[in-house]
């Protein structure tokens, strides 16, 4: 199964490269449009010249710029499903370029390079019931894949999303996980670190909303995408369910330069998480060090 | 093979600097590098090798890979790929043979880096064999020698009146001086070795991962990253924007690539600040593997020529020979 999967290579060819001969050279991207999501986060769409569909999968990531500031990777939130003339992303403010990000408004251009990487095989999951862990913005890339499972149910089995965040207050996509609970084909549970005042819900570490769910082993992906600390424990709690590392895909979401397979930041002993990344299996990852 | 006598050839590296960019072993202030020269006379001739290896005319220090200028909300990028030929003479056989590594990242995996081949593409390199091996040199243990012509197009060895020319590629015959030049009498002369050191075999390299001698040897490394900066395969880079000299009423900014190290404290922290290599022993770790193993596991080539610059570099004495004498020693314990 492992060589399988891992062959099942998306796209990773970079979009700025075909024409240019620059792998450095993005394109000049229009922002449509601006949503603040959360104190922390804002979702933007963003089109490509002409309207061109990004053409991602889910779990892949754009190199997004700005004139003067610099360039980092940002993973897409839209699922390919709902995806056409816009994409959109989930920006966090957290650092020198998501911060003048943050001040941008509709109409303001930005430089996308991408989509690079592989995301994650989504027609490998078909037929089997799909296990979506997700904690903090983790929430963003997982909404690629969750969007595209729903908007495809009858492929998948039983859909089941677990997304914890630190406090109510930092919970993403509030309005998404109401019509998930709606839905009766999908089990959607949440928890928060720290409940406040406003939360009646859940409380506790995501690997709390384990003991919530019955899974069939045989029949059933995970996918993980979240803080790094996170993998370990959700990791535990799948694998205490009968869940081979086969089974369980997680996110390496590294601080990518380039996005090309070249300035070395993003690699995972002699991987590169920019290009066989950054999906990996739990299976994968175990076979190089230092991954988790 | 033919012979090129000592005026011949300052002749002729006369020539090529007036035809085109003749690169050389110059000092600046002090310091021995490659750098342009206007004639022979700039070039230095009895040394080991310059401070920075030759990579860095090809892949510089800092590099402009766009140009960006932006006057409202419109933005405009140029591409700013080199042009220009070049001949670098004096090359070093450890330099030369650091295109292995560096062709097989930037050449030969795709997407091709263009800044890389194009400078590749327009430049000739002419070899200077090494009549003995420096003190912290050990070309030989990594599969090279101080008159290995690999990468080269005309290699040069000195002999007795002047220097035995052996043409490698079309490029460097190209190249040769339209004069009639002597045939050499007599054998070049062999190179003066030194002892080899220990080259320990890919497969030893995994099992000391966990090793407690990463720490101790990485304890009083100052994660200065000369080792890196002076190293002929070491190519990871950091991307970020400078702003250049605003116009007529537009921001104009360049973005620039410029040499990075593992060896840095910051170099693999991710969003949210969390550090998956933050201790100095992973770091330094991460070096000799990536040296060892995980570059000849990606792509083939070792990512080490035995330059022995990074052992003369480096303010604490972490020398990388004395990691590959560990490395076997643990290996042949815990096989």
């Amino acid at each position: 199964m492992l060589d399988a999967t891992f062959n099942l290579s998306t796209t990773t060819t970079p979009r700025a490269f075909n024409g240019h001969t620059s792998i450095y050279l993005p394109v000049i991207a229009t922002i449509e449009d601006v949503q603040v999501e959360s104190k922390l986060e804002k979702v933007y769409d963003v089109r490509l010249p002409g309207g061109e569909n990004l053409g991602h999968s889910p779990g892949q990531f754009v190199m997004v710029s700005l004139p003067g500031v610099g360039e980092a990777p940002i993973s897409v939130m839209s699922s390919p499903s709902r995806t056409h003339d816009t994409f959109r992303l989930c920006i966090r403010n957290a650092g020198d370029l998501t911060n003048v990000i943050h001040k941008l408004e509709r109409g303001d251009r930005v430089g996308i390079r991408g989509p690079f990487g592989r995301g994650f095989p989504i027609e490998v999951f078909k037929g089997k019931d799909v296990l979506i862990a997700a904690g903090g913005l983790g929430i963003a890339p997982a909404r690629s894949l969750i969007d595209q499972i729903i908007d495809n149910r009858a492929d998948f089995g039983r859909l089941i999303i677990l997304y914890g965040a630190r406090n109510p207050s930092e919970l993403l996509f509030r309005d998404a996980m109401a019509e998930w609970e709606e839905r009766d084909d999908v089990e959607a549970l949440v928890t928060v670190d720290r409940a406040d005042d406003t939360w009646l819900g859940h409380v506790g570490v995501i690997t709390r909303l384990f003991e919530h769910i019955q899974i069939n082993p045989y029949h059933t992906v995970a996918i993980t995408v979240g803080p790094p600390i996170m993998y370990r424990f959700v990791v535990m709690e799948l694998s205490g369910k009968g869940l081979t590392p086969e089974q369980i895909w997680m996110s390496f979401e590294r601080r990518m330069k380039c996005g090309v397979g070249k300035c070395g930041h993003c690699q995972v002993n002699h991987r590169y998480a920019c290009q066989e990344g950054p999906a990996w299996t739990y299976a994968e990852a175990l076979a190089f060090e230092e991954a988790l | 093979m033919q012979l090129i006598s000592h005026s011949g050839l300052a002749t002729w590296l006369d020539h090529l600097a007036q035809e085109t960019t003749l690169i050389a072993p110059r000092n600046v202030d002090g310091v021995l590098l490659y750098r342009p020269v206007q004639s022979s006379g700039d070039i230095v001739w009895d040394f080991v090798r310059p401070v920075l290896s030759v990579k860095e005319a090809f892949f510089p220090a800092t590099e402009r890979v766009l140009t960006i200028e932006k006057t409202g909300q419109q933005i405009r990028l140029n591409e700013t790929v080199p042009d220009g030929e070049r001949v670098i003479f004096g090359v070093r056989s450890c330099d030369a043979r650091g295109f292995l590594a560096m062709d097989a990242l930037f050449a030969n995996t795709e997407p091709v880096d263009v800044y890389y081949t194009t400078r590749r593409e327009n430049t000739a390199l002419i070899g200077l064999s090494c009549n003995e091996m420096g003190e912290t040199c050990f070309c030989t243990s990594t599969g090279g020698a101080p008159d290995d012509p690999t990468g080269m197009d005309l290699m040069l060895t000195e002999v007795d009146d002047g220097y035995a020319i052996q043409v490698i590629t079309e490029k460097g015959a190209a190249l040769l001086p339209e004069i009639t030049l002597q045939e050499l009498a007599g054998e070049i002369p062999q190179p003066v070795l030194n002892d080899p050191v220990p080259f320990p075999p890919m497969e030893a390299w995994p099992p000391q991962f966990n090793d407690a001698y990463w720490a101790d040897m990485a304890e009083r490394c100052l994660s200065c990253r000369i080792c890196a900066y002076v190293c002929p395969t070491c190519r990871c880079f950091d991307v970020r924007d400078e702003p250049l000299p605003a116009e007529n009423g537009s921001q104009h900014f360049e973005r620039i690539r410029c040499w990075d190290s593992c060896a840095g404290e910051v170099y693999r922290q991710i969003a949210g600040g969390h550090n998956p290599r933050a201790a100095k022993g992973d770091r330094m770790r991460n070096r000799f593997f990536c040296k060892f193993y995980y570059y000849p596991e990606q792509y083939g080539p070792v990512a080490c020529t035995g330059c022995g610059r990074c052992v003369d570099a480096c303010p604490v004495n972490i020398d990388i020979t004395e990691v590959m004498h560990a490395v076997q020693r643990l290996a042949e314990v815990e096989p």
